[in-house]
């Protein structure tokens, strides 16, 4: 293999690598898909995963030259389909043994796929916390005013996401947005402080708080807590602004 | 009767909520009906034992969180997705808002009664037991998923691979 093969390589891998890290697939699956990918191509692969960046060390079998190459893990959103086919590809192609060009177009057919259609989301998440809402012990009337204050709230996050603004204020805008339309509940005779409770937890990071879990569980220590430090911040902000509307109407919660 | 109903009506609302949270990690189309059919399982274990068993909320989601694990790996194979997309998402419904709201509620309180001796160690009280639980069930709730990923790691690592089935 030329130097410029094997950079192209090198430069794949850590992509790819950097890619599933990004888009919240829990660390261990990262490096057993990488090594995979490596193998694949004929490297041994060592990874080391830090919080922003990580560093793969990849040797070439045929020649035993070694190379390094530092990414920077990027901030994506999280996204399950992803998870499944690039894990999925880093099969096919050590099974098959998929030429560079052939990997590498699957790869970018896979990471350009659409995601779902935002609005179809909106609407999903409205239910899904309205649902949330009668879980807990909420009436009708509660779901109904849940299922309007988070979908203005999520409505309110899609846009300034869109904008790139900082995702803490994203989430303390979208959380207050969200308690304070819930609080209309207020003016009615019902279950309030659930609607309230609930109008919020359509912001809880789960997936993070779970993934930095099985991080920390299976020896990753340093991106688990780092996972959940990350996760923890969020829901500091959607306290903040929970507490903002908690502040302008406790007096007629008690 | 009015069990049955109880039982069948939590099913169905935890997996609306498993649908519509997961949604929003851009899982795979063929997932979302596994996704659903493990949260309305879990969630509704989750109660009976709760309700029933006179269990606690710590125990009975671990419980039902390996429930959900167990299903996530045998479904995982039959549509090709990796246990964590169909698990975390069936988990979402579990994790316990109102106890976190709830501390965040006592916290602010705490700050507004500092004068008030009584209020004050009243809202310390549920801060810290709130607190508490919310922290121990959404570890055990993640710890109870991956279990079954532990026990049989070499088919829990194979699930998205063609061939060999």
């Amino acid at each position: 293999m030329t130097n410029d093969i094997l950079l192209q390589h090198t430069k794949f891998i850590a992509g790819y690598a950097a890619h599933l890290m990004g888009c919240g697939i829990h660390t261990s699956r990262v490096i057993r898909n990488t090594r995979r990918i490596g193998e694949s191509l004929g490297f041994d692969l060592q990874i080391s995963v830090f919080q922003k960046s990580m560093i793969l060390t990849m040797q070439d079998k045929d020649t035993q030259k070694t190379f390094s190459e530092v990414v920077e893990i990027p901030a994506l959103p999280i996204s399950f389909e992803h998870n499944s086919e690039l894990s999925a590809l880093s099969w096919e192609a050590v099974d098959q043994r998929l030429p560079f060009e052939v990997l590498k177009d699957k790869y970018t057919k896979i990471i350009s796929a659409p995601r779902i259609d935002p609005l179809f989301v909106l609407l999903l998440v409205g239910f899904a916390n309205a649902s949330f809402c009668k879980l807990f012990g909420g009436d009708w009337m509660s779901m109904v005013i849940v299922f309007s204050a988070t979908i203005a709230g999520f409505f309110a996050r899609m846009q300034m996401l869109k904008k790139h603004i900082n995702h803490y204020i994203i989430f303390i805008v979208s959380s207050f947005t969200a308690s304070l339309l819930a609080s209309t509940s207020l003016i009615f005779d019902i279950t309030s402080d659930i609607a309230i409770a609930t109008s919020v937890l359509y912001l809880i990071p789960g997936v993070p708080l779970i993934n930095g879990v099985i991080d920390i569980v299976e020896g990753h220590t340093l991106t688990g807590i780092s996972r959940l430090t990350n996760a923890f911040l969020l829901i500091v902000c959607v306290a903040i602004g929970l507490s903002i509307t908690l502040l302008l109407v406790h007096d007629r919660l008690l | 009767m009015n069990i049955v109903l109880d039982i069948l009506s939590d099913g169905f609302f935890a997996a609306i909520a498993a649908i519509g949270f997961g949604a929003i990690s851009d899982p795979p189309m063929r997932a979302f009906k596994f996704i659903a059919l493990l949260a309305a399982i879990g969630h509704a274990c989750r109660f009976c034992l709760m309700s029933y068993a006179g269990m606690d909320i710590a125990a009975a989601s671990f419980i039902s969180a390996l429930i959900i694990g167990f299903g996530s790996l045998w479904l995982g194979g039959k549509i090709y997705c990796p246990m964590t997309v169909i698990y975390i998402p069936a988990l979402l419904p579990m994790i316990p808002g109102k106890f976190a709201y709830n501390t965040v509620f006592s916290q602010i309180m705490f700050l507004q009664n500092m004068k008030v001796p009584e209020l004050k160690a009243k809202y310390m009280e549920m801060f810290f037991s709130n607190g508490m639980v919310t922290i121990t069930v959404i570890f055990l709730l993640a710890i109870g998923a991956t279990i079954p990923m532990f026990i049989f790691h070499s088919k829990a690592f194979s699930l998205t691979r063609h061939i060999n089935k």
